[in-house]
């Protein structure tokens, strides 16, 4: 069975997206500045592929994910990837209630839990793990203490405003053990086990 | 390059430099203490150990004033008697602080006065309130992050208020050691990035 394994971008003060965030402006005002650790994209996803070793293997786990988990409101911010985030895998959105019109590809939406939501995904891929993205997700999935990984991304840079990560996840606090710390030329990759009590 | 001025600060993965509820009686806020963990290899030979000598050989201190209250005003003493530059809003003429402290109410005063007392050893920053007000007005010049395996959840945060501006930071050292991750950044002032 594969692990849930969160993956954001973050600033050293704890942003992962700049002020104003919307549909219209899915990073938040200068919010790109926490994505540079990447490559230039452009048509492909792939095409975003980092130029350095370290980045590469972060990227690299990341597409070789089996099934993705994304917020409604990350979701719908971006489009759903067009209902392909990366080789056609399902995406997994839990939310209380469907929406009227489908987006295209494979989003499933789940509306019976995070917990029937993590189920459904990790039974999706197998022996892969489950990428997760999206903040609310995240806490909401460490609540329910199904979240197995943390990939973060530290950014050196200080944002000041903006979408936090962790946001009202509520005292009694979570352990974490550090597994891998990879450095990038903008961008330190930090994993931790999350070690409930 | 001359000696810098480097904020000093434990913070968990999620941002905060204290637990919930933090004050006198309960400093750090409740399941705060797990911050300074580290500090119990504070006298190895390891990194921990190394970071601990640094910032004891520091030549002057400032500190916000509510870190300075919670902390009983280190008695005067923070370590080998430096001077400590306690950055405050306001002075009471009658409240005289003890030992080798002193109030000050502008950062960059502030700023110059520890520099030229620490002479050739750098500046310990320590505070949210001190960081914040020194990040602002451009004066600090590193801030190395003891960066715990932890999520407090809720708690007193390092950096709540900051302006919408960038401040761009280049990581000059990392340290791993147990329960902690020590992130040495240079702030850079070169302006904002394109």
């Amino acid at each position: 069975m594969g692990r849930l394994v969160l993956y954001m971008s973050m600033s050293l003060d704890g942003f992962i997206a700049g002020p104003g965030d919307g549909k219209d402006n899915p990073f938040g005002t200068r919010g790109h500045r926490l994505h540079e650790w990447l490559g230039d994209g452009g048509e492909d996803v792939s095409g975003y592929r980092p130029a350095d070793e370290s980045g590469q293997t972060v990227f690299d786990e990341l597409m070789a994910t089996g099934a993705v988990i994304t917020g409604k409101r990350t979701g719908d911010f971006v489009g759903y990837w067009d209902g392909d985030h990366h080789d056609g895998v399902p995406i997994f959105v839990p939310t209380h209630r469907a929406p009227a019109s489908m987006p295209p590809g494979d989003v499933r939406f789940v509306t019976d839990g995070i917990e029937s939501c993590v189920a459904q995904a990790k039974a999706a891929a197998g022996d892969r793990d489950v990428m997760l993205h999206g903040a609310c997700t995240a806490t909401e999935c460490l609540r329910a203490r199904v979240l197995d990984v943390l990939a973060i991304q530290l950014i050196p840079v200080l944002f000041g405003q903006g979408r936090r990560l962790f946001e009202g996840l509520g005292p009694g606090h979570i352990e974490l053990r550090r597994v891998r710390a990879l450095e990038s030329p903008g961008a330190l990759h930090l994993r931790y086990q999350v070690e409930y009590a | 390059m001359n000696p810098p001025i480097r904020l000093s600060m434990s913070m968990s993965l999620d941002g905060f430099i204290a637990g919930p509820d933090d004050r006198a009686g309960q400093e750090l806020g409740r399941d705060g203490g797990r911050l300074f963990n580290w500090m119990d290899d504070r006298m190895s030979d390891g990194p921990s150990g190394q970071v601990f000598r640094e910032l004891m050989a520091t030549g002057a201190v400032i500190s916000g004033r509510r870190t300075f209250e919670l902390a009983g005003r280190w008695q005067g003493d923070h370590h080998d008697g430096v001077p400590i530059f306690v950055l405050t809003h306001r002075i009471d003429d009658t409240d005289v602080p003890p030992g080798s402290a002193r109030f000050i109410t502008d950062a960059e005063d502030c700023a110059e006065q520890a520099r030229a007392a620490a002479g050739d050893r750098a500046v310990m920053v320590h505070g949210a309130g001190a960081a914040q007000a020194l990040v602002r007005a451009g004066l600090l010049d590193e801030m190395e992050i003891h960066l715990v395996p932890v999520l407090l959840g809720g708690g007193r945060r390092l950096f709540d208020a900051l302006p919408p501006d960038h401040i761009e930071l280049e990581l000059v050292r990392r340290l791993e050691a147990r329960d902690v991750t020590h992130l040495r950044y240079r702030v850079r002032h070169d302006g904002p990035r394109p």
